[in-house]
């Protein structure tokens, strides 16, 4: 169900590689209603939909994409006159399972950025919590059909956490698995874009990076076909799959306040260092006292 | 007269719908609506300008 949205949760999912978004739609599923794809308009889109809904009660799998927009009754996203809020509510009472994707559908995303002029949510919002969320902005992909596939082989949904994201994709800090992270525990850091540090690969997080507070599979799934991602790619880390990370993690080009462990490596050098010097000198006095002693033994 | 209204509007991004009037077989006039407002322009209000292609690429995700 398309809502508050700008396609670009489906954008991704037809990049699906690990199966292919053909595979699931012509071999494993049918598709039966989704306005970017589908081939009927306007009230013969409509009858689809009311079709499945009287036909198909609690066998089909609900996916949201885009936020509801709550403030005026809902006037600022209708779909054959319907509001974003009567659709959900609609469509959700018959699903066996409710997915959003994206963070717009998750928990508002960029639809209720600050200040959230139309009073957007997210699906769980509306309808009160038994909702996966995945999220992102766009969603990878990939989690998508790991979820969708979990659900066709195991009959029952993925394992969520806190805010309702499979842990099997949102369980671990991309800081902890980013390729440039030892950059950060030595010390190395971009200072400019485009100076020595960006062209060496250093770490992103004077320039802003959110990766030390944001969850997700980036650096391991990586996106288009394990191609490439955001960091790697150059681009500090926005938390996309935050709750409310439009405001939480803006500005993206500020430093991010008291991340523990910054140049970790490079003191740790140091004070390896000194424990070296320490140790010599103890050397050199035992040494000493050594051959003090020896001239006393003669003696 | 009859009059034709299509909404959804599919194979498009974002929420359009379309009314037209027809007359002898042929559309007369139309009228055309985005059904669907996040209100953007009021959220890049105040921000750095540096900023606004996070938001404004958003617009539009196709």
């Amino acid at each position: 169900m398309h809502l508050s949205e700008c396609t670009g949760d489906s954008e991704s999912v037809l990049r699906a590689t690990k199966p292919t978004i053909s595979q699931i739609v012509l071999d494993i599923i049918s598709l039966d209603y989704h306005e970017t794809l589908m081939a009927p308009a306007g009230f013969a889109a409509e009858k689809s939909l009311q079709d499945i809904l009287k036909n198909k009660k609690g066998q089909y799998l609900a996916v949201y994409e885009g936020a509801v927009p709550m403030k005026d009754g809902g006037v600022y996203c209708c779909v054959a006159g319907k509001s974003a809020i009567q659709i959900v509510k609609d469509v959700a009472a018959g699903a066996m399972a409710n997915i959003a994707v994206g963070n717009c559908a998750c928990y508002g995303g960029l639809a209720a950025a600050s200040p959230n002029p139309t009073g957007c949510v997210g699906i769980q919002d509306v309808i009160g919590g038994a909702v996966v969320n995945i999220a992102g902005c766009p969603m990878n992909c990939e989690n998508f059909t790991a979820t969708v596939v979990h659900f066709l082989t195991f009959g029952a949904l993925p394992e969520l956490d806190g805010n309702g994201r499979p842990k099997f994709a949102f369980g671990k800090l991309i800081h902890n698995n980013c390729e440039r992270r030892p950059h950060f525990d030595a010390g190395q850091f971009v200072k400019a874009w485009g100076d020595e540090g960006a062209r060496q690969g250093w770490c992103l997080y004077e320039m802003g990076c959110k990766g030390p507070m944001a969850h997700q599979n980036c650096p391991t799934v990586r996106w288009n076909g394990g191609t490439s991602w955001p960091v790697m790619a150059g681009h500090g880390c926005i938390a996309c799959a935050t709750p409310g990370n439009w405001d939480a993690a803006y500005p993206f080009y500020k430093r991010m306040p008291k991340v523990p462990g910054a140049g970790v490596m490079a003191n740790a050098d140091k004070i390896g260092l000194g424990v070296a010097a320490v140790a010599l000198a103890g050397v050199a006095a035992h040494a000493a006292i050594r051959t003090a002693t020896k001239g006393k033994n003669k003696d | 007269m009859a009059k034709i209204v299509v909404d959804p509007m599919t194979r498009i991004e974002g929420h359009m719908r379309v009314e037209a009037k027809v007359e002898g077989g042929k559309i007369a006039d139309a009228w055309v609506a985005g059904t669907m407002w996040r209100g953007l322009e009021v959220m890049l209000k105040g921000r750095d300008p540096r900023d606004a292609w996070t938001f404004v690429s958003r617009i539009c995700g196709v």
